[in-house]
């Protein structure tokens, strides 16, 4: 439903020119630090990398602290064991090198990941989903309202397959580059927004469709067109677990603040859910997420 | 078996000491000058040194032995009206109070007269007269019923272009807001900015924040009872005003020369009719409006029977182009007949419709698109009774049959050309109550009100429940299964019995204690996670899974008039609540068009606590209050704040609240207002981390509401100009005035909230991401703004 409020937004500013925003620098309760894991792996060619830190302070704008020294594996239920050995250069990073023609991961498998940090155990599974490959991309350009120029959006087609729980994760990347802002952060379950509004076995909707594009403004906050002659996209769909959808709606809504009148749709500031867990049950947290991804992708450049 | 022992010992206090012959005084007490029926007049005996005070209608009755009396009728603004009668058969009495006039208005009203607030049983009730309302500075210019509420103590707001209020640290949704009796599902116009009430079309508003008798039921927090005009029965008149945002128009007069009248207002907004010329997206068929319609009508069939017809259609729309768009509103209809049975038996019939319903629009073409509609539509019959028993007892007693609709939401999604239907089961509700209750004046100091409520609500078929698997609290529920139940069967019932007591004891002629209890169950849910309040929330019933709320209040207050003519009013109270069944939400909760919505909420329980000083000078040319409030308002809920106690958004510790009025001269009159209120309390991160690229902010304590938002403060000043009286020496026969006014004067920029994000700047891979605290002010400068208002 974030979309619709996005709408309303513009309209509403434009209503009420009264609003005013000031960057400030409130004072924080104290934090200590957390093991993090970033862990999304999938099963497109190349090397596969676990990422673990430590949260920092809120306001602390440097790389985030790698925790070096652990010792990660992921197991998949048919026996195999992926070694995820630190990298010699970027400490933090544990990296699963593939052999000749090696591909990670399989449809339908389980995997459990396992972190052993710091005399502590931790472990988290993830599965192997389906996903519909993408039919094609098309552009399409409008007018931009109350303007002489255009905006070029691309959109993707693909549908679901039938079954309920699908859940799909879909990154872009303009001219390689990865659209990761949190406003540009498109997950689908089944064709549509959520488990609860059951859209089934058909072609996504309109806002999957062309939440494949940049968000971008430039200095007086007008919308940039997300393409122009030139640009590529290329799009991936990653098929995610339920609990990975329910995470990345969670970090959707507490990481995209666009600000202005919506605030008055966020829901309150809270932590976002995880699926590390500590072996031992008074052990210490973690935070991060797991999933093992079977993905498509295809591409296209825009030409006018 | 225990409500008829209770019903009977009720009636056994009454038939003691009958003997003597009696007879019944009654009338209905009207304003002259328009005939508009007066709530709440005193009419007193000096013999018996007791009186009664009219009701809604105007209606008043008092039965006493055989004897001379001379009653006084009063009313504040009204010159006082004595009568002398001898009383030896049944008498009705209808009287016109005259308006004070000008010169008038320093005139001393007699000590011996009864005064409401001191005097009177009830207690943590708050009225406002449109006369004052019409005079407080506001956004824009506009008077607002909503926003003048705010002024009073334990009233709040979260925020400008907040829906709704707050009241003693209850919610949004807690709060039962009647338009003549029809309940309003979202009182508000272009989000919280103003009201859905046209302050041309409104007589009285009346709310009820503790000591709620029990004719009344159906929400935790409040009730606030706003009745409209019922025309002026005299002659016609127009009135209108316009402002900055929208005009209105009322007209009104008689049908039949003072047996029936009737009243017409709308209202609309014009900011995108003025814009049109210049805005692409309004010239290209959007639209950003809103308007309302109020309307009533009343016949006065003969001395024991009269009807009125009332009703009210409001919408906001907002279109981003010819076909993609949003719009909401409130619509009701209200018939109701008064019919005294006898001298003594008074008694009303109410049916009301009421209906909100929002729907949206989106979609470039039919291949593509999306509409939603939502609405919550109900049916209700009320009979109500007052039997005036004596000049000690007051019994009322009724009862309620509520029926309603839940359509949460008619979803067809047209995705590549193929239609998909999401829409969610209608839900249907029966809610029924039975009430009794006397108010008795026991000695001369000290009265009682006591009452009981039993309500009842169902949840009836067809419809389809679903139950959900425990989990660690807080993180989202899975169902477990579902069951479809057949049309008229029993989803769910809950009953309740809601005792009512509070009491006044009289210390001396100008003060008094009064205390009370109330228990309060809400069988209906306001669903909603958002900072403020919003049109797209929606009602949710009590369910197999959602337990009706319950709230049990204790206040306990002090009253005092001062100074001669009783010209100051002083009052001290506390509340205490506690209640039960209290909704929040798991994080990352999904409440539009999720069938399995009631497995993303969490219960617990709340606690409010407060102190609510009030003193007021109602007389002169300097008149107006301050109002301040200490309070605390709490929730305990599983999986919320490690599941210890945290404070509401609404939680304000201090909330201060001055308002004044003064006269300049004969023309010029100046209002102003002043609000401070503590910070609202928000919830900070303390960390900071980064998945895929996305930089997340976490709290490592697990808090909610761990700290507070700088304090709000903001004055108000408005002038008001009255038009000449006199013209080339003739005395005019309209009236006008003017209204300059000017909104958060000093300018402060009141932050409505901070949020926390990361730079939106794109990142190139490898460097750090920038994280930043906003604060957002809704309005973060002075609005200054003119109206000009009329009458003819």
């Amino acid at each position: 439903m974030k979309n619709i409020h996005r709408i309303w937004n513009g309209i509403l500013l434009a209503a009420i020119l009264f609003s005013c925003e000031d960057k400030i620098s409130p004072t924080l309760e104290r934090s200590t630090p957390v093991l993090v894991v970033d862990a999304w792996l999938n099963n497109r060619p190349g090397f596969q990398t676990i990422n673990l830190t430590q949260t920092q302070a809120y306001f602390d704008n440097t790389s985030p602290p790698a925790v070096s020294g652990a010792v990660v594996t992921v197991r998949d239920d048919k026996g195999t064991t992926f070694s995820f050995p630190e990298d010699d250069k970027k400490m933090g990073d544990y990296i699963w090198k593939p052999l000749a023609n090696e591909v990670f991961g399989m449809i339908g498998n389980r995997y459990t990941l396992t972190i052993k940090v710091n005399g502590e155990t931790f472990e988290s599974s993830s599965y192997m989903g389906r996903v519909p490959v993408i039919d094609s991309i098309t552009f399409d350009t409008e007018k931009r309202i109350g303007s002489k120029d255009s905006l070029t959006r691309a959109e993707f087609w693909a549908v679901d397959p039938a079954g309920h729980g699908d859940a799909y994760w879909i990154r872009s990347y303009k001219n390689g580059v990865l659209l990761n802002k949190p406003s540009e952060m498109n997950v689908a379950y089944d064709a549509g927004f959520s488990a609860g509004g059951e859209t089934d076995g058909v072609t996504f909707i309109t806002p999957i469709r062309r939440g494949i594009n940049s968000n971008d403004q430039d200095g007086t906050g007008r919308n940039l067109s997300p393409f122009l002659p030139g640009d590529s996209v290329n799009v991936q769909i990653h098929s995610i677990t339920r609990a990975a959808f329910n995470y990345l709606h969670e970090v959707r809504i507490q990481t995209d603040r666009p600000g202005g009148f919506q605030e008055l749709f966020s829901t309150p500031l809270a932590n976002v859910s995880t699926n590390i867990s500590n072996m031992k049950a008074n052990g210490t947290k973690a935070l991060g997420f797991f999933n093992v991804a079977n993905v498509s992708s295809a591409g296209k450049r825009y030409k006018k | 078996m225990k409500q008829v022992i209770c019903i009977s010992s009720f009636f056994l206090l009454f038939y003691s000491g009958f003997s003597q012959q009696k007879f019944t005084i009654n009338g209905t007490i009207k304003d002259a000058s328009n005939g508009e029926a007066l709530i709440g007049v005193t009419v007193f005996i000096s013999e018996i040194k007791n009186g009664v005070t009219t009701n809604e209608y105007g209606f008043y009755a008092i039965t006493l032995p055989t004897a001379t009396y001379s009653i006084s009728y009063s009313y504040v603004g009204f010159q006082l009206i004595s009568k002398t009668i001898e009383l030896n058969k049944d008498t009705q009495l209808n009287i016109e109070l005259l308006p004070e006039t000008e010169q008038l208005q320093e005139v001393v009203v007699q000590a011996e007269i009864e005064q409401a607030n001191v005097q009177n049983l009830e207690m943590s009730t708050n009225k406002l007269e449109i006369k004052t309302i019409l005079r407080i500075p506001t956004l824009f210019g506009e008077s607002d019923v909503l926003r003048s509420l705010q002024l009073l103590p334990g009233v709040s707001t979260v925020g400008e272009g907040a829906s709704g209020f707050n009241v003693r640290g209850g919610g949004v949704g807690q709060n039962l807001i009647l338009l003549d009796e029809a309940p309003v599902y979202n009182s508000s116009h272009l989000f919280g900015f103003f009201s859905v009430f046209n302050p041309d079309a409104v007589k009285d508003t009346k709310l009820y924040k503790g000591a709620i008798p029990s004719r009344y039921g159906g929400r935790l927090a409040s009730i606030l009872d706003v009745r409209m005009k019922e025309g002026n029965s005299k002659k016609l008149e127009v009135t209108g005003g316009i402002g900055s945002v929208f005009s209105r128009l009322a007209v009104e007069g008689p049908l039949i020369k003072d047996k029936a009248s009737f009243i017409i207002a709308v209202r609309r907004s014009y900011i995108d009719v003025l814009a049109r010329p210049f805005v692409q997206l309004l010239k290209d068929g959007g639209a950003l409006n809103f308007y309302d319609l109020t309307m009533k009508t009343n016949y006065n069939i003969n001395r024991k029977n009269r009807v009125y017809l009332s009703g009210y259609f409001g919408r906001d729309n907002f279109k981003f182009d010819k076909t993609q768009g949003f719009n909401w509103g409130n619509s009701t209809a209200t018939v109701r007949w008064n019919h005294l049975f006898n001298e003594r038996l008074f008694s009303n019939l109410t049916l009301v419709y009421s209906k909100y319903d929002y729907s949206l629009q989106f979609g470039k073409d039919d291949r593509n698109r999306f509409s939603w509609n939502s609405s919550i539509t109900n049916f209700i019959l009320r009979p109500q009774f007052t039997y005036f028993i004596n000049s000690k007892n007051e019994l009322n007693f009724g009862g309620d049959a509520v029926y309603y609709t839940f359509a949460p939401a008619n979803a067809v999604g047209v995705t590549n050309g193929k239609s998909v239907d999401i829409s969610l089961g209608k839900k249907y509700n029966l809610e029924t109550a039975l009430h009794i209750g006397n108010s008795q004046k026991l000695t001369s100091a000290f009265s009682i009100e006591y009452g009981l409520r039993f309500s009842n609500f169902q949840s009836l078929g067809p419809g389809t429940t679903y139950d959900y698997n425990d989990t660690i609290p807080g993180i989202r529920k899975s169902v477990t299964g579902a069951k479809i139940y057949k049309s008229g069967e029993t989803i769910a019932s809950y009953r309740n019995l809601e005792p009512r007591l509070s009491f006044k004891v009289q210390g001396n002629e100008t003060s008094s204690v009064k205390g009370s209890y109330n228990r309060m169950v809400q069988y209906l849910h306001l669903i909603s996670n958002t900072t403020a309040s919003n049109p797209l929330d929606v009602w949710n019933p009590s369910s197999n899974n959602i337990k009706p709320q319950i709230a049990d209040q204790f206040t306990l207050g002090y009253f005092k008039d001062i100074g001669e003519a009783r010209k100051y009013e002083l009052s001290l109270e506390s509340y205490l609540r506690y209640t039960q069944n209290q909704l929040d939400y798991i994080d990352g909760a999904d409440l539009l068009i999720n069938r399995y919505l009631e497995g993303d909420l969490l219960s617990g329980s709340g606690r409010a606590y407060g102190l609510e000083t009030y003193f007021q000078k109602k007389t002169g040319r300097l008149t107006g209050w301050v109002s301040y409030t200490l309070g605390r308002t709490e929730l305990k809920v599983d999986g919320i704040n490690r599941g210890e106690w945290y404070e509401t958004r609404y939680n304000q510790t201090h909330n201060l609240k001055i308002a004044a009025f003064y006269d300049i001269n004969s023309r010029w009159s100046v209002s102003g207002n002043f609000i401070y209120t503590s910070g609202t309390p928000t919830t900070f991160p303390t960390s900071r981390y980064i998945q895929q690229g996305i930089l997340i902010p976490y709290n490592v304590n697990e808090s909610r509401n761990n700290v507070h938002l700088k304090s709000y403060h903001r004055l108000d000043i408005s002038f008001r100009l009255e038009g000449k009286k006199v013209k080339n020496d003739k005395e005019r026969k309209n009236a006008d005035y003017w209204v300059f006014s000017l909104y958060n004067v000093y300018g402060r920029r009141n932050p409505f909230s901070i949020y926390f994000s990361q730079n939106d700047m794109r990142v190139p891979a490898g460097q750090p991401l920038q994280s930043q605290a906003t604060q957002l002010s809704i309005i973060g400068s002075i609005i200054p703004s003119i109206s000009y208002n009329f009458k003819f």
